[in-house]
């Protein structure tokens, strides 16, 4: 080995190994090296073990076998931490998807808690002031503002994944992980994180960078790490790949032949009857601000619109007072001839209603219980015994058809990985919606074939079973598309309707920022 | 050197046996450490243990704890806790009362109606009654969002006290001799069974007798033991219902958007549940008391509250119920030959609960972990 490549060597993993509670592989052999200043991009498809992989150097999940050596002064030293604390003391951090912050707390109380449990300087540490005038200093080194004493629920997304980061550098991380962590982001604010990534790695750390974007790795990465069902299938130096090579080694021939239908929708201008009907709607958030003014919208038959916003825009209120878990403050809702604030879910659901809301995890599974069992709930015929035998067969069928990841259909959906889940989810509601579909990001957790799937497979129930369908989105490329139609969420207000196909997107990207 | 504890891979095979088993193994043991800590002849202890676990009285305890398992489990699937189990039971008596005694009393107005008949009304309204207890419950917290656990409590004090009021007023017997109790409900409608056994010769014919006279006695009890739990599996397994009670148990959230009636669940899983805990009472009217006794609170063996010690040791599996309900049983009966042995006081009895909570802790942990030492 190089000696220049040593030195620079942090961290060292050999011959990982971890299968989980019923057999699953969800890693195997893995040998991986990262060196300081250095963006490591994980690719691969739902399920492949990207998660499990930075989970264990983070210390949630412990190995079966294999080692971790770690350059603690100077010298590689075999480590294992039982805690995200002993992996973070260190120096080692992961950033997550979802947030890991307490939200009534301010922003700095937070820091405070991490870096005096860390017992870094504790008396230091567990002085606010200190901490705030350290957060500040932290967030103008990377360009932010930020104000030590806001309460966390009242920042946005962005904004917590932000301190999150902010956190990583606090507490002098070396390696800093993070796991689909701009997944969510909205597209003009990941620009931002690009160049913030680049700027911790200049100055000597090591970016893990966990996505399914594979755009977003060709950006960033020195080397591309590709992982299929567990194990390591191929490295790729930054400035050898491209996207072919990667998507090649990420999900092998079976890419082939699954490109998003690109034909127009003539049910667009042959249908006329309405089947989502938003007349001066006014609803209010989880504080009781108003966050939607007057909105008004029409879904026909067989039509996909779509809405799109900087996340936290409303597009979650949006699509919860649609389905009936929020209620507006006044307005006018129709969904499939069903009064939704008079009639409720079930009233929807019983017309051929499928809907997926904002947080899946809270509304739209229970992960406790077996594939199956969430199926059934949604799937089953009336009547009050469970056919069994229709409802696996059920199962299967989405199973197979979107290549879901499971040991078997009894296995708890705790047990799947977070894209494998969306995709049970998905695969249900689809099944559902014989008349209306409605959702919030579906397809942000899934890799870049199974996005695909997925959209072919809303155009074609669209095109072919005159389905309308609504999707709301952070994310302008997930509803640009497919839609028929577009409508941009900004301050409250919805603007539109634009044709997709001769707007251009940069219009539609500085409506969403205004 | 560090201790790596993991989730076992792969289920051992005769979990529950085994691991009951070497609880009760290990039990017995930390049990008899601390006995012998204190002094006391260790030989009288292990044969009172011994005998308390294999003594017919077991039989009662055994299947009415399993019963009213039955029943409470149906709420804690639905995450629901309903500590209500000795109101139901209780509640559940009076209209066993009120028609064996006032509307269908052979001795007064024999309008001709079979027991058979009767019985099974004692049972149905029972269950009823018990339902309509839990459901108080039930609809506080759906429709007014009250926690169900100090409601079904403070219920259970209530049903005492309803009990008491009724016993010694409107229900109180014209034969008691003046005691505070109701009449006894007539022999036709009473459901033990007394079985006669020839006279035994050995200890261990005189135990099978022993038994064999306990499980005739309580015949009832055993069959409706049978009865529930094979509707309560099949329920879980095959029906809408069974399915919408574990998913409310673990996310109502879930159930809600998928057009479930979130509200209208909450009651009947305590409907349900209350039912089987009253048709327990009224089982323990027709064949144990046949009578109500004034002063319930005193009289009473707290197998509503014992009822959840065993659910909850059986990790709300029905399979490890009967399990959990004989550890039950056996300590409930140990804690009482202990005192009357004179080896010790009530406090002797929380011990023997202690070292067996333990074990059977310990066992469970590890029969789901596996803890390995690595250097
Ligand atoms: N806690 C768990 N229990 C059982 N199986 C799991 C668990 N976590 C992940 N898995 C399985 O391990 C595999 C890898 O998952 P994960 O690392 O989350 O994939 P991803 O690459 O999408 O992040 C998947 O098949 C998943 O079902
Ligand atoms: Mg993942």
């Amino acid at each position: 080995m190089n000696n220049e490549n040593y030195n620079n060597l942090i961290l060292s993993i050999n011959k990982l190994s971890k299968v989980f509670p019923g057999g699953i592989i969800a890693l195997e052999n893995v040998n991986l090296d990262l060196y300081s200043g250095e963006v490591v991009s994980i690719l691969g498809e739902n399920g492949s073990g990207k998660s499990t992989l930075v989970k264990i150097l983070y210390g949630v999940y412990t190995p079966d076998s294999g080692e971790i050596k770690l350059r603690i002064n100077n010298t590689m030293l075999k480590v294992h931490f039982s805690t995200p604390l002993d992996a973070m003391r260190h120096g080692i951090v992961l950033v997550n998807q979802v947030p890991q912050l307490i939200d009534r707390l301010s922003i700095a109380e937070n820091l405070a808690i991490t870096l005096s449990t860390l017992k870094i300087k504790s008396s230091v540490f567990s002085n606010i002031e200190y901490v705030s005038k350290m957060l500040r200093e932290t967030a103008e080194l990377l360009g932010v503002k930020i104000d030590p004493g806001e309460k966390v629920y009242n920042l946005t997304y962005t904004q917590k994944q932000f301190i999150e980061l902010i956190r990583a550098i606090m507490v002098d991380a070396k390696i800093i992980m993070l796991d689909e962590a701009l997944t969510y982001l909205p597209p003009i604010e990941k620009k931002k994180w690009y160049d913030l990534l680049k700027t911790l790695k200049n100055s000597g750390k090591t970016i893990v960078l966990i996505t399914h974007k594979i755009h977003e790795a060709l950006e960033l990465s020195d080397r591309i790490v590709v992982l299929r069902k567990g194990r390591i299938v191929g490295v790729v130096n930054g400035n050898e790949a491209t996207a072919d090579r990667v998507r090649q080694l990420m999900f092998g021939e079976s890419f082939n032949g699954n490109e998003l239908i690109k034909q127009n929708n003539s049910n667009v201008n042959q249908h006329l009857e309405h089947e989502i009907v938003i007349e001066n709607l006014y609803v209010s958030d989880d504080h009781g601000r108003e966050i939607l003014r007057d909105v008004n919208l029409n879904v026909k038959k067989g039509e996909i619109a779509g809405v799109v916003g900087v996340s936290g825009s409303g597009q979650r209120e949006l699509i919860e007072s649609i389905v009936g878990l929020r209620k507006p403050v006044r307005g006018k809702i129709k969904v499939a001839e069903v009064d939704v604030i008079h009639q409720g879910i079930k009233a929807l659901r019983r017309s051929g209603v499928g809907f997926i809301t904002d947080h899946p995890l809270k509304y739209c599974i229970s992960s406790d219980n077996s594939i199956v069992e969430n199926i059934a709930l949604s799937c089953c015929p009336s009547g009050l015994i469970l056919n069994w035998d229709l409802i696996e067969k059920k199962t299967r069928e989405i199973i197979e058809e979107y290549n879901i990841q499971a040991e078997s259909v009894n296995s708890p959906v705790k047990t799947l990985s977070g894209g494998n889940l969306m995709k049970v989810i998905i695969g249900r509601e689809l099944e559902r919606a014989k008349r209306v579909f409605i959702a919030y990001n579906p397809t942000r957790a899934l890799d870049e074939l199974s996005t695909v799937r997925v959209l072919n497979k809303l155009k074609s129930k669209a095109r072919d079973e005159k389905v309308s369908v609504l999707i709301a989105s952070d994310d302008a490329d997930e509803v640009l598309s497919i839609c028929d139609t577009l409508y941009v969420l900004s301050s409250g207000r919805l603007i539109g309707p634009f044709n997709p196909r001769n707007t251009p997107r940069e219009r539609i990207e500085e409506l969403m920022v205004t | 050197m560090r201790i790596v504890i993991l989730r076992r891979k792969k289920e051992i095979k005769y979990n529950a046996i085994i691991s009951s088993c070497i609880s009760v193994l290990f039990g017995i043991a930390i049990y008899l450490f601390i006995l012998w800590l204190f002094n006391v002849n260790l030989v009288d202890a292990i044969v009172i243990l011994g005998g308390s676990f294999i003594s017919p009285t077991i039989v009662k305890d055994f299947l009415i704890i399993c019963l009213i398992g039955c029943g409470l489990i149906i709420s804690f699937k639905a995450s629901i806790w309903n500590i209500g189990g000795e109101g139901q039971f209780y509640v559940a008596m009076i209209p066993g009362i009120i028609l064996t005694l006032i509307v269908f009393n052979p001795e007064e107005s024999n309008a001709g109606i079979p027991s058979v008949l009767v019985i099974i009304l004692v049972i149905i309204t029972g269950a009823l009654a018990g339902a309509a207890w839990a459901t108080i419950a039930g609809v506080l917290k759906a429709y007014m969002r009250v926690d169900e656990v100090p409601v079904t409590l403070i219920l259970n004090y209530i049903a005492y006290y309803l009990l008491n009021y009724l016993v010694s007023g409107p229900l109180k017997g014209k034969k008691t001799y003046g005691y505070l109790r109701t009449d006894e409900i007539p022999g036709l409608y009473r459901l033990n069974i007394v079985l006669s056994t020839p006279q035994a010769t050995s200890s261990f014919e005189g135990a099978l007798y022993g038994f064999m006279t306990q499980v005739a006695y309580y015949l009832a009890v055993l069959i409706a033991v049978i009865l529930v739990f094979t509707f309560i599996m099949w329920m879980f397994k095959y029906t809408k219902l069974g399915l919408y009670i574990k998913i409310l148990g673990a996310n109502p959230d879930y159930l809600l958007t998928s057009g479930a009636n979130v509200k209208i669940l909450t009651l009947c899983a305590m409907a349900l549940s209350g039912s089987i805990v009253g048709l327990t009472g009224s089982l323990y009217l027709l064949v144990e008391w046949g009578r109500i006794p004034y002063g319930i609170q005193s009289h009473t063996p707290g197998y509503g509250y014992q009822a959840i010690l065993a659910s909850w040791l059986s990790m709300l599996d029905y399979r490890f119920l009967p399990v959990s309900a004989y550890l039950v049983a056996g300590l409930r009966n140990t804690g009482l030959s202990i005192k009357i042995a004179g080896l010790g006081d009530t406090e002797q009895s929380l011990i023997i609960l202690g070292s067996f909570l333990l074990a059977y802790s310990i066992t469970r942990f590890i029969s789901d972990y596996e803890v390995k030492f690595e250097w």
